[in-house]
């Protein structure tokens, strides 16, 4: 029998940056195929690929199904031919009824009016066939996350969907509810619907999955019927770190921070809650902290700068003394300084020069008794475009005319201005290309041969491997072990942080 | 924009002999000074990606209630325009305070600020008209519109601002070349600051050849100057504009955005105060409609002048321009006796023109 769907060859590019290189893999009729593969290893862009965001024009190679190949335009063209992606964040709207979400947007009519018997009847039908266990009238945001994937899948199965994509479904899901979604995988399948199913969980991959695919820097680096967990593991990780993090080790000062049996509690009920958590960062030293997409890096990083959650256990002391921000403001006024996660949502402010983004930070220690010291402020912005070696026309250009990789130089430039002892990095080459990435890891080792300490915050191993003299490892907002780097392997760290 | 100020100009003096008088131009300099002087206030909220529509009833509040002090109750003028400016610190200080501490968005607040400032002003001056001054003499009150410099005085005050210039560009030229960088070509800047003593001058002579330089004229310069200072060289000005550029990040970078908002809205409780001041003090007393829509008159200069109502852009020159267009606009049509219902849609079209054509030329520049 043909496969139902196939990928020959396909590759996407961004500029110089290769995120998908010749990717293949096929998917049967009935079948789950699991993806697996490290942060940053190319899946959500493959889920891109296959659904119609990213046009199939942009890409090289072939997407073929039922044995032609296809041309998506848009995601609408790609849940036409019956491709629905159920992602992470789910699309619905929660103020409205189970029902019109999952009518949305193709409401049946009558004379120009919404036939809403219709809407709720054929609902009820279709929960019942998949054994669906909703109240078509409750309203979405009275549901569980776990219920509201339901919701998402129903809705794509309304569509007439014969393939899912299932991105990470598991990751905000209590264990019951996980069973529960499992359950209706298999029974999907039996009914002739085709699965991909993404998940860092290797438990449910290997418990659900009749092949897997590996993908590794963009490629599919194997194709596995019924594999082990090692097997697994192996092929994620699969390559020696190179010799591209140039990190020189410094000899350890006195310590600076440390961190003990800190618990917080989130402002908000979506929140992540951290526990039990200790370390020391000494001058001179790069730590690392790793761990998959939310198992509470940023927050515990935020929460050291005054930005995230109240503490409520443990103890932090900077240079001996208590050490417990309410603000960004408190944590840069005691020798802090944050390189943030997202450039464009939390670091750059667009529309304005490079010098107004470089010198926000530090601006009042560039005045004198009243007002801004221009020439002050200049020579100050000149020395760090120079020595962080920022590519720009200047520091009157404007912010978003640079590229990501010397954006984010200006803001490591914004963030030393203000003369700190601890720099916290959170993903700090995310979205930079290979020539600024080995720039911003010489930066770092620039700031730890003077004395300073870094705090480094990645989702890629090889990176915090490579750059980092110790590691902590979160799981779940909790610790899953401290290594030190030199006799860290990737395996034992790939298994702490998919520790529960 | 400059273009569109010479074209409404141009067609009003071509309209009526009388726009380019000494008489009328004084005129327009006193509604000038009192347009521009709120809309430089409400630049300082619009920077930071906020807005106040209660403005225009501030203005009218703070005005009766200074007039009420005074006619009502014989307080001596200094001490109960003091006290307006007090009530307006009070109320803006409130207003800011459940905007920033309980997050109700400016809109929604200034909203309620708008309906029930109206409310207390025709509570205070219980529907009447209340005169600025007792008897016929004036007081400082009615003066801040109707005084003008002695000729003497106007020159004086013009050789001063001109000796001002003089003095800090070239202390700036040395400044910069103690730190070694590149200094303009001394002709080119002699040239501009030789044109602008010339402006100076030509508008001394014009208002001279009338009753002089009026008094509110020289408080909008200094307002001016004092809102340029702030937001193109103290922190606090960076503050704003990073503030209205991205709040998070803002945030991260240690800025304190609540206190930062909170003290946009009491600087411009201020300048509403002043406002209120000048515009009752030009109507002669404070009657119902005094204020009425000129919330949405300081937001339109600052739209005309290229501020941003999402925050972050935005200058005070830009504001001064967008500000004489608006007065000159209402100037010229007085002047021609038009009808005030076609007055409300001329300056309403002359908006949507102006930001249109704004955002059509930026566009353009985008795309090339």
């Amino acid at each position: 029998m043909p496969p139902l769907l196939e990928l020959r060859k396909l590759t996407k590019r961004f500029g110089q940056v290769t995120a998908l290189n010749e990717v293949s893999f096929d998917l049967h009729a009935g079948e789950v195929l699991a993806l697996c593969g490290e942060n940053g290893a190319g899946k959500s862009t493959l889920i891109k690929c296959l659904t119609g965001i990213y046009p199939t024009s942009s890409c090289d190679g072939e997407i073929v199904l039922d044995g032609r190949p296809v041309l998506f335009r848009s995601l609408r063209e790609g849940e036409q031919t019956g491709i629905v992606a159920i992602h992470q964040e789910l699309a619905l709207v929660r103020e409205m009824t189970v029902a019109e979400n999952i009518f949305l947007g193709a409401e049946p009519t009558q004379r120009g009016l919404v036939d809403w018997n219709a809407v709720y009847s054929r609902t009820r039908d279709l929960l019942n066939r998949f054994n669906l266990e909703l109240d078509p009238s409750t309203r979405v945001e009275e549901l569980g996350i776990g219920q509201q994937q339901l919701v998402e899948i129903a809705k794509a199965l309304s569509r007439k969907a014969r393939i899912l994509l299932l991105d990470e479904p598991t990751a905000a899901l209590a264990e019951s509810e996980t069973a529960r979604l499992l359950d209706i995988v298999h029974d999907l399948r039996r009914r002739g619907i085709s699965c991909i199913y993404i998940s860092h969980r290797l438990e449910e991959v290997l418990a659900l999955a009749d092949r897997v695919t590996v993908l590794r820097d963009g490629r599919s680096v194997a194709s596995l019927t019924k594999p082990t967990r090692p097997e697994i593991v192996r092929h994620m990780v699969g390559r020696d770190i190179e010799d591209y993090f140039p990190r020189r080790r410094t000899d350890p000062g006195e310590v600076l921070l440390k961190v003990e049996n800190l618990a917080v509690a989130p402002a908000r009920a979506s929140g992540k809650n951290l526990e039990g958590i200790s370390f020391d960062v000494r001058r001179g030293e790069v730590f690392g902290i790793g761990g998959l997409m939310g198992s509470g890096r940023t927050e515990l990083l935020m929460h050291l700068f005054g930005a995230y959650g109240t503490r409520t256990h443990g103890s932090v002391s900077l240079l001996e003394s208590p050490f417990s921000p309410h603000s960004p403001r408190e944590a840069i006024a005691r020798g802090l300084a944050l390189v943030s996660e997202d450039r464009k949502r939390s670091g750059i402010i667009p529309g304005h020069p490079v010098g107004f983004n470089l010198s926000l930070a530090a601006i009042s220690r560039l005045c004198g008794r009243w007002m801004i010291n221009a020439n002050l402020e200049t020579q100050a912005n000149q020395s760090l475009i120079a020595q962080l070696r920022v590519r720009t026309d200047g520091q009157e250009a404007a912010i978003d005319s640079l590229s990501g990789g010397n954006q984010q130089k200006v803001l490591v430039g914004r963030a030393l201005l203000t003369e700190p002892d601890l720099i916290l990095f959170d993903e700090p080459t995310r979205g930079v290309d290979v020539g600024a990435k080995v720039e911003i890891y010489e930066i770092i080792n620039y700031l730890t041969s003077i004395g300073k300490a870094v705090l480094l915050v990645s989702s890629e191993l090889p990176e915090l491997m490579g750059m980092s003299d110790q590691i902590l490892i979160l799981a779940n907002g909790r610790s899953g072990g401290t290594f030190h780097s030199n006799e860290a392997r990737q395996e034992s760290l790939l298994e702490a942080a998919l520790s529960q | 924009m400059v273009i569109a100020l010479a074209a409404i100009w141009i067609f009003f003096a071509s309209q009526s002999g009388n726009f380019l008088s000494a008489r009328n131009l004084s005129m327009l300099a006193v509604e000038l000074a009192i347009t521009a002087t709120l809309a430089l206030g409400m630049l300082l909220v619009l920077l930071p990606g906020h807005i106040d529509l209660s403005v225009g009833s501030g203005v009218g509040l703070i005005g009766g209630i200074a007039a009420v002090l005074i006619f009502q109750y014989a307080w001596p003028a200094p001490l109960a325009l003091l006290a307006g400016l007090i009530v307006a610190l009070v109320l803006w200080a409130l207003m800011s305070t459940l905007i920033v501490r309980q997050r109700v968005p400016s809109f929604i607040i200034t909203l309620g600020g708008l309906l029930v400032f109206k409310g207390l002003f025709w509570l205070i001056i219980q529907n009447s008209t209340v005169p600025v001054a007792r008897g016929s003499e004036g007081n400082l009150y009615s003066l801040l519109t109707t005084y003008s410099l002695p000729q003497w005085a106007g020159f004086l005050v013009g050789t001063f601002i001109c000796g001002i210039l003089v003095l800090t560009w070239i202390r700036d030229r040395a400044a910069r070349r103690r730190h070694g960088f590149p200094v303009e070509d001394a002709e080119i800047s002699f040239l501009k600051t030789f044109l602008i003593i010339q402006g100076i001058l030509l508008v001394l002579i014009v208002l001279n050849s009338f009753r002089g330089v009026p008094l509110c004229l020289l408080v909008l310069v200094v307002i001016a100057v004092l809102i340029h200072l702030l937001t193109r060289h103290t922190p606090f000005g960076r503050h704003l504009y990073a503030i209205g550029g991205n709040e998070e990040a803002a945030h991260l970078a240690g800025i304190p955005v609540a206190r930062v908002i909170t003290t946009a809205y009491i600087l411009l409780g201020a300048v509403v105060a002043l406002t209120g001041f000048m515009q009752t003090s030009y109507q002669g007393a404070a009657t119902t409609t005094v204020g009425e829509l000129m919330e949405l008159d300081a937001i339109a200069a600052c739209v005309i002048g290229g501020t941003s109502l999402r925050g972050g852009r935005g200058t005070v020159t830009g504001v001064l321009f967008g500000a004489l267009i608006m007065a000159s606009l209402l100037n010229g049509m007085t002047l021609l006796a038009v009808p005030p219902e076609m007055k409300l849609i001329a300056r309403g079209t002359v908006l949507v023109l102006a930001v249109w054509l704004d955002t059509a030329l930026n566009r353009h520049k985008i795309f090339r």
